[in-house]
């Protein structure tokens, strides 16, 4: 048996022609009963009342959309062949394509696991953290429910260490590729003896067997029966609470009996969990900035005539004079694109958010135009925010209730100017405005 | 329906010429489909004067240039093996055939990297533009083109065969890209030298 091979598929659910593996390795694998081969679609034809109808299912990131799937004449099968285009950027996977999975004993870490971290929680933190590590010996799930900035990554690490002793496979997954990149060091020097491994879309090759996974969650669907503790970060953050496959991909990468815990600021309903603790206070111990509603009659109309409303013009004018950074966020990408200024934009395809984001921290810029890609995540100092269009549809109460946690996270600046510039007031942003207040009241 | 592209749900608006000339309907948002540009240079042959290539293609039309946007298209297309994007040009391809006569024949690839790629980007395009074709040419070399400089792209021997007879009438080349034009060239001498009338080429982008 190949031992790097071993280590390389335990847990995985690998597309042959993408193993960097000789050939010759992998076939006398399959011989031997150690590799498991799956094809990359299922297809079968389900009896309807008049008719038959083909129903696919990918095999790597299980969905069953029908309008992902795409049929074609395969040159390599000879065939009319299907793939699935849900999860395409990871490498085809298409009905004749095959699947690897590792059927014997899986490998396993030989670290002696250190725990190199000295920093205090507050109390509240403290028994969060002591909450969920005697959920996680009992192995139960449990559901972390924190405001933004409560300083949640700290207070998973005894539960971590925990597991990492208990000779546990963990895996910490956050739908964002921005959250992993921001995770990782801060894991690698809190457990320097731990093999890590970060895994987002466009990572570098990662050698050996990682007995600590950081992962987006997408990067899950191709992982089956890997993990006996999943940690989900940021569980109400886009795409994740949106896409059911990749709620399914957290739990196929679990281990049919491992307990998956979330942390989150807005708890959806159908997240259930045997036990959860709620943390309503900032580590700085200030209250949370609450949201005030201005009305901005018309703005979409203004915006298209190419001029910024008065309001919002006077509101940008004074962010710009007091030197505040601020970030203003706006329903759509076309609003964004077309907004009458030459402050500098961000939204989801732009090649330097990252940039962008690092000049407005250091004050080399006013302020950033932004949809609701920085929502989450990202902390500067001092910054205030609007929302514009506030009462449109794609600012739910929890993108509002992150938007808003923006605000106020440093020490030195606890406070800032949150505000939601609206043509109308809708629920979602009373229920934001009404949990916030509710959370300082606690 | 979705975009192909960013999948983002899209209404394609209703035209007379969808419903009486039976144009293509899109398969991307209109925001997508805005991002490719159309190509504005002129092609000339002055690179090919006194070379055994000169006057083997009377012209060529390249519908776009080549950007971000399309890289990413080629990516997807073609690297990521996403069959489905063909349909995104469809409609412009075939009005682009529609205004020319003349036997449609597709570059063809060598069928070791058929089978690698699993699909024939250029053939699939054109299914795709419902235009029919003729695979008159076949390739006989392996080497990928992208890797070579201009001038060796030229000094290879030849490209393709012809595996069917040529008649003396009008040729329609057609390509994915047009970079240096050293394989429409190729490929243009041994339909002339076989006694083609004229030929000519349409290529999706100019690289």
């Amino acid at each position: 048996m190949n031992e790097q091979l071993q280590q390389f598929l335990s847990g995985r659910i690998w597309l042959r022609e993408h193993t960097p593996f000789p050939r010759e390795v992998i076939d006398a694998h399959i011989d031997s009963g150690h590799i498991h081969l799956k094809p990359g679609i299922t297809t079968s034809t389900e009896p309807n009342l008049f008719w038959q109808s083909k129903k696919n299912v990918c095999n790597r990131c299980h969905n069953t959309n029908q309008s992902y799937f795409h049929s074609f004449n395969c040159a390599r099968c000879n065939q009319i062949c299907t793939y699935c285009r849900h999860c395409i950027r990871m490498g085809r996977v298409s009905s004749c394509s095959e699947l690897l999975l590792w059927d014997k004993q899986h490998a396993r870490g030989a670290n002696a696991h250190v725990f190199a971290w000295n920093g205090k929680l507050t109390p509240l933190q403290q028994k969060a953290s002591e909450e969920l590590l005697s959920s996680v010996e009992r192995n139960e799930s449990h559901l972390i429910h924190a405001v933004c900035g409560a300083g949640k990554t700290e207070l998973l690490f005894p539960a971590i260490f925990a597991s990492l002793q208990a000779g546990k496979r963990v895996c910490v997954a956050a739908p964002r590729t921005d959250v992993i990149l921001e995770l990782f060091p801060r894991f690698q020097k809190v457990f320097p003896n731990t093999t890590i491994h970060a895994l987002y879309g466009g990572a570098p090759d990662q050698h050996g067997f990682a007995e600590l996974v950081l992962a987006t969650t997408h990067q899950l669907y191709r992982f089956e029966r890997a993990f006996d503790v999943v940690f989900v970060d940021e569980a109400d953050a886009f795409p994740y609470y949106a896409d059911e496959t990749l709620q399914q991909a957290v739990t196929k990468a679990a281990n049919p009996d491992a307990a998956i815990h979330y942390v989150t600021a807005t708890p959806t309903k159908s997240l259930k969990t045997t036990n959860q603790s709620v943390l309503t206070r900032r580590y700085h111990g200030h209250n949370l900035p609450v949201p005030r509603f201005d009305s901005l009659w018309g703005y979409t109309r203004k915006l298209k005539k190419g001029k910024i409303p008065p309001k919002l013009e006077a509101w940008i004018n004074k962010k710009v004079e007091m030197k505040t950074p601020f970030l203003i966020f706006l329903p759509t990408i076309e609003m964004l694109e077309n907004f009458p200024s030459d402050l500098p934009r961000v939204h989801a395809e732009h090649p330097y958010r990252k940039e962008l984001v690092m000049q407005l921290r250091e004050k080399k810029i006013p302020g950033l135009l932004t949809t609701t890609i920085l929502e989450r995540g990202i902390t500067i100092e001092n910054v205030h925010v609007a929302v514009v269009g506030a009462e449109q549809p794609i600012f739910t109460s929890s993108a509002l209730i992150q938007i808003s946690g923006r605000v106020g996270r440093s020490v030195q600046y606890p406070e800032g100017d949150i505000v939601f510039f609206h043509h109308g007031i809708s629920r979602e942003m009373d229920k934001a405005q009404d949990a916030i207040e509710g959370w300082n009241r606690a | 329906m979705k975009c192909l592209i960013c999948g983002a749900p899209y209404k394609s608006p209703p035209t007379w010429s969808k419903l009486f000339l039976y144009e293509l309907d899109s398969s991307t948002c209109i925001r997508c489909f805005g991002k490719f540009e159309k190509s504005q240079s002129v092609i000339d042959f002055a690179d090919f004067r006194g070379t055994p290539f000169d006057g083997a293609v009377d012209s060529v039309f390249s519908l776009y240039s080549y950007n971000e946007a399309m890289k990413e298209y080629l990516h997807q297309y073609k690297f990521l093996q996403d069959v489905a994007l063909a349909t995104v040009f469809a409609g412009k391809l075939q009005q682009a055939f529609q205004s020319k006569e003349g036997i449609v024949v597709p570059i063809p690839m060598h069928p070791d990297k058929l089978v690698l790629r699993t699909f024939a980007q250029v053939d699939e395009l054109l299914n795709a533009a419902q235009t029919s074709y003729q695979h008159v040419l076949s390739k006989i070399t392996t080497e990928a083109q992208g890797k070579k400089t201009k001038k060796e792209r030229l000094k290879t021997t030849n490209l393709f065969e012809e595996i069917q007879t040529i008649q003396p009438t009008n040729y329609i080349l057609f390509d994915d890209i047009y970079t240096t034009g050293a394989t429409i060239h190729h490929a243009a001498k041994i339909l002339k030298d076989a006694g083609a009338k004229r030929v000519e080429a349409i290529t999706l982008i100019k690289g």
